[in-house]
C-alpha cells in the first residue's frame, strides 16, 4: 500500500470513525464539557479583533465548501462568466485571509497572556496548530494554484464522494500539489480532532436562534441612569 | 454510583476500541479492493488507452515518436525502467532520455503511474508489433493526417473560459489553466500556461494530446469525460490563434492586493458595526 493510499484511501475512514464514535463517546462520558471555554472574561479587547474575523473568514470559507461539495453544478455554472469567478474567487480570499488573520490573532493572544496560557489545554494547541496548518495551505492554494472554486467542484467533489460510497478514487487526488494534498488531509485531520477538542461547539452551537422568534430586551433602568437612549 | 460510572465509561471504551479497531480493518479492506486495479487489461488496450495520445506505432511522430521499431532499438530494461517512470529517469540525467527530450520540444513524457504488469504488458505489446525481426525504416511514415473538421476559435475561447459548457461534463479549462489572451484576473494556475502550446505539441501533437489529455492530473477526471471532437477542434483553433498573442502573463499579485484590501475593508467595517461593544466594562471593575 503506497502513502498515498494511506493518506487519501484510508485516513478519511479513520478520521470520520473518530469522529462519530468519538463525538457519541463524549456526549456520554463528559456531556458539560461539551462546548468551548470562553476566555471573554480574561480578555475581550484583543478577543474581538481575533474571534469576529475568524468566525466571519471561517464560517465563509466552510460554507462554499459545502455548497461546492454538494451542487457543484452550481458553482460551475456560476463560474461560466469569467467577471463571477473573479466575484466569487475574491469573496472566498477575502475570507480566508480573514480567518487567517484572526487565527493568528488568537493564537498570539493565547500565548501573550499567561492568564490565558493557564487555561489552554494541550488539545486546545494541537487544535489551534491544525487550524492554522489547514488555512493558510487553503490561502496558499487560492492564491497560487488558482481557481480553486472550479477545480474543486472537478476534482474534489468526485473525490469526496468516492470516499463516502465506499468506492475511494485516490487518482483524483493523488497527482495534486503538495499544498493542495496537506489541505485535502488536513480537512481529515481537523474531522478526527473534532470530538477531542473545542472544535465541538460547532455541533452545541444553539443553530436554532437563527431562525427563532425575536425576543425583545428592554433595558428599563438604562435611560433613568442617563444612557445614550 | 459512582461505581456505575466508572464501570459504564470503562465498557464505553473497550465497545469504542473493539469498533475503531474494525472500522480500521474495514477501511483498509475496502481501499485494498477499491483501489487496486480494476482488471489486468491487455498490451493494445493500455496502449490506446494511455499511449495513443502521443504515440504512434508506425503512424509517425505526434507529440513523441513513433514507436515502430522501439523494441529493436532500446533494449528491455531500459524501456522497462523508462515507461514505469520518465520523469525519474529525466532527473537522473538519463542521456539517452535527455536526448529524446531535447528532440521533441522539450515535452517530457509524464508518469503516467503504470503497475509493472502494465508495463510488461505493454512491452510484450509493442514487441509483438515489431514482430521481432522486421526492419523498420524510421521516418519514412509521414505524420498520420488526421482529418477533423476546421475549429471556430470564438468557440474554443467560449470552451477555454466556460461560457459554453463542455459537452461530458468536464471542468472549462480556465479551472485550472491561463491563456495570456484571457484577461481580468487571468486563468488558472493549477496547471500550466498554454499560451504557446500549439508552437509546442504542434498540430497533430495538440489535437491528439487534447483527444486523450493523457496527462496524471487531468486523466482522474478527464478519462470519464473526455473532450468531443468539435471541441477538440474548436480549442485547437483557439490554441493556434493565441500562441501568436503578445500579451503579456498576469501574475497572482493582482489578486492577492485584492484580498488584502478586501480584508481591511471587513475589519473597518466591524470596527463601525460593533462600535458599542461592551469594551469599557472590565476595565474600571478590576483595573486591567
Amino acid at each position: 500500500m503506497t502513502v498515498a493510499q494511506l493518506l487519501f484511501g484510508v485516513f478519511p475512514y479513520v478520521a470520520i470513525i473518530l469522529a462519530v464514535v468519538g463525538t457519541i463517546w463524549r456526549y456520554r462520558s463528559d456531556k458539560f464539557s461539551y462546548s468551548s471555554l470562553s476566555s471573554q472574561f480574561l480578555e475581550t479587547k484583543q478577543l474581538f479583533w481575533g474571534s469576529v474575523p475568524w468566525h466571519y473568514g471561517i464560517l465563509t470559507v466552510l460554507t462554499g465548501h459545502l455548497v461546492a461539495f454538494l451542487v457543484p453544478r452550481s458553482i460551475l455554472g456560476w463560474n461560466g462568466v469569467p467577471i463571477r469567478l473573479y466575484i466569487l474567487e475574491g469573496m472566498a480570499l477575502i475570507a480566508g485571509i480573514l480567518a487567517l488573520v484572526g487565527l493568528v490573532l488568537l493564537i498570539l493572544r493565547r500565548l501573550n497572556s499567561p492568564r490565558l496560557w493557564h487555561i489552554t489545554s494541550v488539545m486546545d494547541s494541537i487544535l489551534l496548530l491544525a487550524l492554522l496548518v489547514q488555512v493558510v495551505a487553503g490561502v496558499w492554494t487560492a492564491i497560487f494554484y488558482r481557481w480553486g472554486s472550479s477545480w474543486f467542484a472537478a476534482f474534489a467533489t468526485p473525490y469526496l464522494w468516492s470516499i463516502l460510497l465506499f468506492k475511494p478514487d485516490i487518482s483524483l487526488v493523488s497527482n495534486m500539489p503538495w499544498v493542495v494534498q496537506t489541505h485535502i488531509v488536513g480537512g481529515f485531520v481537523l474531522l478526527a480532532l473534532l470530538p477531542f477538542t473545542r472544535l465541538v461547539h460547532l455541533l452545541s452551537f444553539p443553530y436554532a436562534y437563527l431562525w427563532r422568534p425575536p425576543q425583545v430586551v428592554i433595558w428599563y433602568r438604562r435611560s433613568r441612569l442617563g444612557g445614550s437612549r | 454510583m459512582t461505581g456505575t460510572t466508572v464501570v459504564s465509561t470503562l465498557m464505553v471504551r473497550k465497545w469504542i476500541a473493539v469498533f475503531c479497531l474494525t472500522a480500521i480493518i474495514l477501511a483498509v479492506f475496502v481501499v485494498g479492493v477499491g483501489a487496486a486495479p480494476p482488471r489486468q487489461q491487455g498490451g493494445e488496450a493500455i496502449f490506446q488507452q494511455k499511449c495513443a495520445a502521443c504515440h504512434t506505432i508506425g503512424g509517425g511522430t505526434l507529440v513523441g515518436p513513433d514507436l515502430s521499431g522501439v523494441t529493436n532499438l532500446r533494449d528491455v530494461d531500459w524501456l522497462t525502467r523508462w515507461l514505469s517512470a520518465p520523469d525519474k529517469m529525466l532527473a537522473d540525467g538519463d542521456p539517452i532520455a535527455i536526448e529524446l527530450l531535447k528532440e521533441f520540444n522539450n515535452i517530457p513524457m509524464p508518469n503516467l503511474g503504470l503497475t509493472d504488469a502494465e508495463v510488461a504488458d505493454l512491452i510484450a505489446y509493442m514487441q509483438a508489433q515489431d514482430g521481432g525481426a522486421v526492419t523498420v525504416e524510421p521516418a519514412a511514415a509521414q505524420p498520420e493526417v488526421i482529418s477533423q473538421p476546421p475549429g471556430d476559435p470564438d468557440a474554443g475561447s467560449q470552451l477555454f473560459i466556460g461560457e459554453r459548457a463542455l459537452a461530458n461534463g468536464g471542468p472549462a479549462c480556465i479551472s485550472c489553466h491561463s491563456v495570456d489572451t484571457v484577461r481580468g484576473l487571468g486563468g488558472g494556475t493549477l496547471g500550466p500556461n498554454l499560451t504557446h502550446v500549439y508552437g509546442r505539441f504542434g498540430d497533430a501533437g495538440l489535437s491528439a494530446s487534447l483527444k486523450g489529455l493523457p496527462f496524471p492530473t487531468m486523466q482522474g477526471v478527464f478519462s470519464k469525460k473526455p473532450l468531443t471532437d468539435d471541441e477538440v477542434a474548436d480549442l485547437h483553433a483557439f490554441f493556434s490563434q493565441a500562441d501568436r498573442t503578445t500579451q503579456k502573463p498576469i501574475s497572482s499579485t493582482g489578486f492577492f492586493i485584492l484580498g488584502i484590501l478586501g480584508t481591511l475593508v471587513f475589519l473597518g467595517l466591524s470596527q463601525l458595526i460593533w462600535i458599542k461593544r461592551l469594551n469599557g466594562v472590565r476595565k474600571p471593575l478590576v483595573g486591567r
